[in-house]
């Protein structure tokens, strides 16, 4: 594997008791990497820095065979799309998409016009050159957003959070749009997000970050099959988490906890003894939260009709992960 | 209220407003235009046309050096962080506690031919004569800098706080420099903050009495001509000037108003500003933090000035540089003569019931059309108490002392010239846009869901108003109150025109003594008139 974006022990020191880093990344040529992690945990900090608005306090960046730790935002060549966009509102849509290309230095309007336009086709907003950027909808802006960072044509594309403004039935199509249209163009993206779905659909590899710190770097199956670590377990997909005798009843060994995902656990004719304590219905599954006798709750997911709030079932486990206690 | 009964309020309070704002400007320009000799007379002087210029290009000036002195105050005190900037940048502010008029003297004291600055100089240099006198147009806008670069420095630190960084980085990732992403992305985006302090600088200079009236000379602007013209007994001629200068008030107005834009440029920011960037270098940051204190001194000389010489007492300084003796007599002197605690009592009480009277139109105003619905006569009220904003002081004073010169009751004009209400009644006009624009802001932040828990909750109209309006009106209140008042007690320009022998305010009193050499008793009162602005501002942006 190439490197085409280099994180080589890079660390930013926040305050006394918040840091990110050391940290170290290798991103090969047109790969989609998305940094995964809960607020506070530094991905976006990891953006910014690859993007230059941060100076690492150690370490060094390298894009493209080329060492930019020191090089201002302006002259790396990095694509961004903001959380909130950061649309020019004094500027249309298309004097915001021409902004990069007039600021290299392509003066000719005739190039620069031909590329907005190129530009915002490639984003499905074919004649949009002359509408104020106020008067778009969220998804519109966007892709304006998108479309803006794209045009310079950067090396890197760097992308925070920028689904987080869409409504939810309108984020799933995008996002599938998106990585279409990244993959068209074939550029090395790092895509920042909290959302472990966004995370899995978007992304060839995921970087989960927890506290300023990679906690594993792989792609989403081996993620979700094979976590690194407990946070990473129950950061990524559900997980019941358990200790003493349930854990050890499902094959956890001493001194170690057991996590066990809701549908890796079935409703069977024997196995560890629980009560149906709740029903959750949601339409093509159901999930049962099963509570044993030594008081553990565990989240089932099964069939919608496999049993009652009430029943007397007994669990098996198909498949569990363990981790060492103190790792806890 | 019903909505018949609630079309009447609205209608008859239009009409009020448009009796107290509208109704004396009309009759002035009725009047002028009527005078068809003094029509002649303005159109063919000379004269007249230089003094218009030179109201319009001072002004200009004024715009183009308050800017130059607070916008980079601004980035400086928004963007950069050195040690100090917090007091400095609170600092910086103080030539708003400075009544115009006090402001003035000051100047004079500290700057004119005879001030510490002047003395202190001819003393270095052994100059037989002063070595300036501090006159003209370049003596009006040293004190234009002064005191209106603060407009600027506020309203472009509130714009810059309301930048969003991720505008400013987005810039940068698209290939723009620090210089490029300031022309291209800054300043467009600041557009509105900086044509509105425009706007602000353009119109107080323009009604600028003080600095004019003081440091003139032979250079005369439309203001101190006016006043001038109407000494002379020329009231005809003083009517058609007013006009004029309302015509050009009103385009200027219209012109800068057109550059404003709209405040869409910021309905899509949801960011938070830029942080601020440490001076890194060791000698740039005491560099900035040395200018920074040697600045706020320049600014805080005048007030220093002002206290030093309320401190001289009459006849005891001559040509030393510093006064040789100091002491409380002038202010033993104003407390205790009654004649001279007279003004002071005549600007309180003026002052008081003239806020008090403004505050109550902008309750009346909010009540009836600040809330979303209905529109009726809400263009209409909101245009008229912002009217008198829109033109200078001078032009007011003369149309309302021309509307009560005349008993006509039929035509709503009685003789109030020569009565003390006239005074606060001018006031009270000038301080409608003041009050009008904070009580109405005030309003419409307010929740109209808040009135309707109000009333089902069982209380009445009154009620409503009383216990959850006025509670939550109160820092637009206090805010336009407190700068209503302080406006009222400084005066010069209204009062100049309308005050008679039983209501001399504080600023009238300042000129006389000035005229018969008391400066001690002048900056006396000018430190009386300072305390109790800064006093009234710190209590009215209290929350």
């Amino acid at each position: 594997m190439s490197a085409f974006v280099t994180l080589d022990g890079v660390r930013k020191q926040w305050s006394h008791t918040v840091a990110v880093g050391p940290l170290s990344l290798e991103i090969p040529r047109g790969e989609i990497l998305v940094l995964l992690g809960p607020s506070g945990s530094g991905k976006t900090t990891v953006l910014r820095l690859l993007g230059g608005f941060e100076a690492p306090d150690a370490g060094r960046i390298v894009l493209a065979g080329e060492d930019v730790t020191a090089v201002p935002p302006a002259r790396r060549r990095c694509g961004m799309v903001f959380q909130h966009y950061a649309l020019f509102p004094h500027l249309d849509v298309g004097e915001n998409v021409g902004f990069g290309l007039a600021a290299r230095g392509r003066k000719d309007a005739g190039g620069v016009e031909g590329k907005v336009a190129e530009v915002l086709g490639l984003v499905g907003l074919e004649g949009f050159e002359r509408r104020r950027v106020q008067e778009l909808s969220g998804g519109q802006q966007q892709r304006v957003a998108l479309a803006r960072a794209l045009a310079p044509e950067p090396q890197v594309l760097l992308l925070d959070e920028p689904l987080s403004n869409l409504d939810p039935s309108l984020r799933e199509r995008t996002r599938r749009e998106l990585r279409a249209l990244i993959k068209r163009v074939g550029i090395t993206t790092i895509f920042v997000t909290h959302e472990q779905e966004e995370a899995f659909d978007l992304g060839d590899r995921v970087a989960v970050l927890q506290a300023g710190r990679l906690e594993q770097l792989a792609t989403p199956d081996e993620l979700y099959e094979r976590p690194a670590s407990l946070f990473v377990a129950t950061f990524v997909g559900r997980a019941n988490v358990l200790r003493g005798k349930t854990a050890r009843a499902l094959g956890a060994g001493p001194g170690e906890l057991l996590v066990v995902r809701p549908e890796r656990l079935l409703l069977a004719d024997a196995g560890v003894p629980g009560v149906v304590r709740e029903r959750r219905y949601t339409g093509a599954a159901a999930f049962y939260l099963v509570e044993t006798e030594p008081g553990d709750r565990l989240e089932v997911l099964a069939r919608p009709e496999a049993a009652r709030v009430g029943d007397r079932v007994y669990l098996e486990a198909v498949r569990v992960l363990t981790f060492p206690e103190e790792r806890a | 209220m019903n909505a018949r009964l609630g079309l009447a309020a609205r209608a008859a309070f239009t009409l009020l407003l448009a009796w107290l704002v509208l109704y004396p400007i009309v009759i002035v320009v009725h009047d002028a235009a009527a005078s068809s000799d003094a029509l002649a007379a303005f159109v063919s002087r000379p004269g007249e046309w230089r003094v218009l210029w030179a109201s319009v290009w001072i002004s200009a000036a004024s715009v183009a050096l308050a800017a130059a002195i607070g916008v980079p105050l601004a980035f400086l005190f928004e963007w950069l962080e050195f040690p100090g900037r917090k007091t400095l940048g609170s600092l910086i502010a103080l030539p708003v506690v400075l009544p115009p008029f006090v402001g003035v003297i000051a100047f004079l004291f500290l700057y004119g031919e005879s001030g510490f600055v002047a003395r202190a100089v001819q003393r270095l240099l052994g100059l037989a004569q002063p070595p300036w006198r501090l006159q003209g147009a370049a003596a009006i806008l040293l004190v234009h800098a002064y005191s209106m670069y603060v407009y600027f420095y506020l309203l472009t630190r509130a714009g810059l706080a309301k930048l969003d960084a991720s505008m400013l980085e987005a810039a940068q990732a698209l290939g723009a420099g620090r210089w490029e992403t300031l022309r291209r992305v800054t300043l467009p985006l600041l557009r509105p903050s900086l044509a509105g302090a425009a706007l602000l600088v353009f119109m107080t200079a323009l009604g600028s009495f003080s600095a004019p009236y003081v440091f003139g000379g032979g250079f005369r602007v439309m203001t101190t001509q006016i006043v001038a013209t109407k000494l002379n007994g020329e009231l005809p001629l003083a009517m058609v000037e007013t006009v004029a200068l309302a015509l050009v008030a009103v385009l200027g107005f219209a012109l800068l108003r057109r550059t404003e834009g709209d405040d869409i440029l910021t309905a899509l920011g949801k960011g938070s500003a830029p942080r601020r960037r440490p001076i890194r270098r060791a000698g740039v940051r005491t560099f900035a933090t040395t200018a920074g204190w040697a600045f706020a001194v320049v600014l805080l000389l005048p007030h220093l000035t002002l206290v030093l010489v309320s401190l001289v007492p009459y006849g005891s300084w001559t040509t030393e540089t510093l006064p040789p003796v100091l002491s409380l007599v002038n202010y033993q002197r104003l407390f205790s003569e009654a004649e001279r605690l007279r003004p002071l009592v005549n600007s309180m009480w003026m002052a008081a019931t003239s806020t008090f009277a403004a505050v109550a139109l902008a309750l009346v105003a909010g009540a009836l059309v600040g809330r979303r619905r209905p529109w009726q006569f809400r263009g209409p009220i909101e245009a008229l108490l912002a009217l008198p904003w829109a033109l200078p002081g001078t032009v007011f004073a003369l149309a309302l002392l021309t509307t009560f010169s005349k008993h006509d009751p039929l035509t709503l004009r009685w003789v109030l010239v020569g009565t003390t209400v006239l005074l606060p009644l001018g006031y009270l006009v000038r301080n409608l846009p003041v009050t009008g624009r904070a009580v109405l802001a005030g309003y419409r932040q307010l929740d109209p869901a808040l009135d309707e828990a109000a009333a089902s909750l069982g209380a009445g109209r009154w009620a409503t108003f009383r216990r959850v309006t006025l509670p939550l009106l109160q820092p637009a209140l206090a805010a336009g109150g407190s700068l209503a008042l302080v406006a009222a007690l400084g005066d010069f320009v209204t009062s100049i025109v309308l005050y008679t022998p039983d209501n001399r305010p504080i600023a009238i009193e300042i000129m006389s003594s000035l005229r018969v050499s008391e400066l001690g008793v002048a900056a006396g009162f000018g430190v009386i008139l300072m305390v109790l602005s800064g006093v009234v501002l710190g209590v009215g942006a209290r929350r």
